[in-house]
């Protein structure tokens, strides 16, 4: 790994935001490759973050500041991202962590593994309520939607969610994903989704297995 | 014995080995709460404002307006499971917000709730914009009858009004994200939230609380939990501000105002990740959000801890190997989607260690809506039963007999609150426009 890798790796775990953006800008402009600087930087960083939380040595305070780092440094890197991919037809993965539900770096893990693996991501966020995810289903066509909840209170509402795509008629042609510590395969199947992703790249795996195993 | 003052000697007596009659549900509250060991282990009314609305199928849109179909519905559902004391609350984490102009989502079946896509606080400017709360607004009239009523009906320590905390206020008005931005990057934007938040929201509501002759006002602050905050975050900015709130209501007011409940509430939700060490420093925090010196448990995943770990926290707060009291909180979840044979297991277990030399009260976090009446039930008659003092040596050997009891309509009979419930099922919807 490059120091210049370690810088923006590290940035990341600091939850520096304006920092994070900048060396990925300094990185690209010294035409370093995209796809290097989202997995041994950006990547790399997420999930540093996600070993100290963990460990019980980062709290959800510095993981949200974490976070905020890692979207800064996606900012300049993913129009970067689709120009390597340019002329393959990448497949749209909506994602969000369901409404009162703020954990998110479980799914900003998620979508940087994605978005690694040449999906394009759509994040709708944390505490998304219901009628976002519908909208964002109508709006973007994805061929996966993934749902993400830490807590065992607000799990409940991908039940309502997947529901709801069913009675709206959006559920045929589109995949759903669950995930996060509370959930289970039991519980993708009692819910009614078509795959569980237990980790960030386990989730990865699946998503592919998903669109047929060929992304961008 | 209706004089709170006599039951709340008796409690206290008791509890030291004097018995003089049966104790009351205050005495059994107010003597565990000494640490003295009562006729039982009592059973601490909880947080169950959804939950009493649904099993007295009273229609949301009255419930969550209407002070006295609110107090009337939790105190007859609390004695219909048999509860030793009540906590009376409505949403209470909206109200403050509500008034000063919040979105909010109004539902026929539930609890109203902010709508967090578009919040009241973007910026720092948005608080001159709000400015102080005026307490004629919303639903603050209704909280402050509701503790006008609550007091009224069961006069004594517990009864009184509630609000939203500091944080949890900031969480509400914000979102939570943004408001832990500003907490680890903006100090400066951080302190203007905090001191808005209790000079010009929540001062003006105790002002009101005490014009109205509400003494007495419990503030939670479940957004302050870990892994929410960290306990040395709540030491930074949680606790100095509920100290300065408690210290200027019983200075200017003469009034309890209890900021910071549930502030370090250890809520760890993934089993792998428990730590004793994180706990303890969690509970060493919570222990003084409390006005009496008590070992904490509320909302966490309850079922999953090792209660030697609380007891051992007990013990050390505690003079010569005496825990402090202690409260076991049952998990809300725990009580909604567990068997009644479970629930006996865990109060059976959780009896054993912590119940045996007095001092413990059990509760429930707060009661989910859709929670079998059965269970609650259960729990209340196995805390009454396992914990029969003297306990018996070995829990696992009593049996514990499903309960029998009357639906709460046959119950309702009678009542005084009979009238208030009957008349609020047969509202429509058109029949009162709601504004907030």
């Amino acid at each position: 790994m490059t120091d210049q890798y370690a810088e923006v790796m590290k940035a990341i775990v600091d939850g520096d935001d304006t920092q994070a953006a900048k060396l990925v800008e300094v990185a690209l402009a010294q035409g370093l490759p995209p796809l290097d600087i989202l997995n041994q930087g950006v990547v790399a960083g997420i999930h540093k973050t996600g070993e100290l939380w963990a460990a019980n040595k980062y709290f959800l305070p510095d993981v949200i500041l974490s976070a905020d780092a890692f979207k800064a440094a996606m900012l300049p890197l993913e129009p970067k991202l689709k120009e390597s991919t340019r002329g393959k037809k990448a497949a749209k993965f909506v994602i969000g962590v369901v409404q009162g539900d703020m954990h998110d770096l479980g799914k900003s893990l998620v979508n940087a593994m994605l978005t690694s693996a040449g999906f394009e991501v759509i994040d709708l966020g944390i505490d998304v309520p219901k009628e976002k995810f519908i909208a964002a289903v109508r709006e973007h066509k994805p061929a996966i939607l993934g749902l993400g909840a830490y807590m065992s209170t607000t799990m409940l509402e991908m039940k309502e969610i997947i529901a709801e795509l069913e009675k709206q008629g959006l559920r045929r042609g589109l995949k759903v994903m669950v995930g996060g510590v509370p959930t289970s395969q039991e519980f993708a199947d009692e819910v009614g989704a078509d795959a569980w992703g237990k980790d960030a790249m386990l989730a990865m795996q699946k998503a592919l297995e998903l669109v047929g195993g060929k992304n961008g | 014995m209706a004089n709170p003052t006599l039951e709340m000697i008796q409690g206290l007596l008791y509890g030291k080995g004097l018995h003089i009659g049966q104790p009351g549900r205050l005495a059994r509250i107010v003597g565990v709460m000494a640490g003295g060991k009562m006729d039982v282990v009592p059973f601490m009314g909880p947080q169950i404002h959804d939950h009493a609305m649904t099993v007295a199928k009273v229609p949301a849109r009255r419930y969550y307006w209407d002070a006295k179909l609110l107090v009337d519905t939790h105190m007859a559902v609390d004695r219909w499971y048999g509860f030793d004391s009540d906590t009376i609350v409505a949403d209470a984490y909206n109200f403050e917000v509500e008034a000063l102009g919040a979105k909010m989502i109004y539902s026929d079946i539930a609890m109203p709730t902010v709508d967090v896509s578009d919040p009241l606080i973007k910026g720092p400017a948005d608080l001159d914009r709000i400015g102080s709360l005026d307490p004629s607004k919303g639903r603050i009239p209704m909280a402050i009858q509701v503790g006008k009523f609550f007091m009224e009906k069961a006069p004594g320590p517990i009864a009184g009004g509630f609000f939203c905390s500091h944080w949890s206020l900031l969480c509400q008005a914000m979102g939570y994200p943004k408001a832990v931005r500003a907490l680890k990057r903006d100090r400066g934007f951080a302190t203007a939230l905090f001191d808005w938040a209790n000079d010009r929201v929540l001062f003006p509501f105790m002002q009101a609380y005490a014009a109205a002759g509400v003494k007495n006002a419990n503030g939670a602050d479940a957004w302050a939990c870990f892994p929410d905050l960290t306990p040395e975050l709540v030491e930074e900015w949680v606790l100095p501000y509920a100290k300065k709130l408690r210290e200027q209501s019983k200075k200017e007011l003469k009034m309890t105002a209890a900021a910071g409940a549930a502030a370090a509430d250890y809520c760890e939700e993934d089993p792998a990740k428990f730590s004793k060490e994180m706990m303890f420093k969690c509970l060493a925090v919570g222990v003084k959000t409390f006005p009496l010196k008590v070992a904490p448990s509320a909302m966490g995943r309850t079922q999953d801890w090792d209660m030697r770990w609380l007891r051992e926290f007990a013990e050390k707060e505690g003079k010569n190997g005496k825990m402090i009291p202690v409260t076991a909180s049952l998990n809300g979840r725990f009580m909604r989607d567990s068997t009644p044979a479970q629930i006996v297991a865990k109060l059976a277990e959780w009896i054993d260690i912590l119940g045996r030399d007095g001092g413990l009260l059990v509760f429930i976090g707060n009661v989910p809506a859709d929670t079998p009446s059965l269970n609650i039930h259960t729990a209340v008659k196995a805390t009454h039963t396992l914990g029969k003092y003297p306990i018996a040596a070995d829990l696992t050997k009593i049996k514990i007999e499903p309960p029998t009891y009357p639906t709460f309509d046959e119950w309702l009979k009678g009542q005084p609150e009979e009238e208030t419930i009957r008349k609020a099922r047969e509202w429509k919807p058109d029949n009162k426009k709601v504004i907030a």
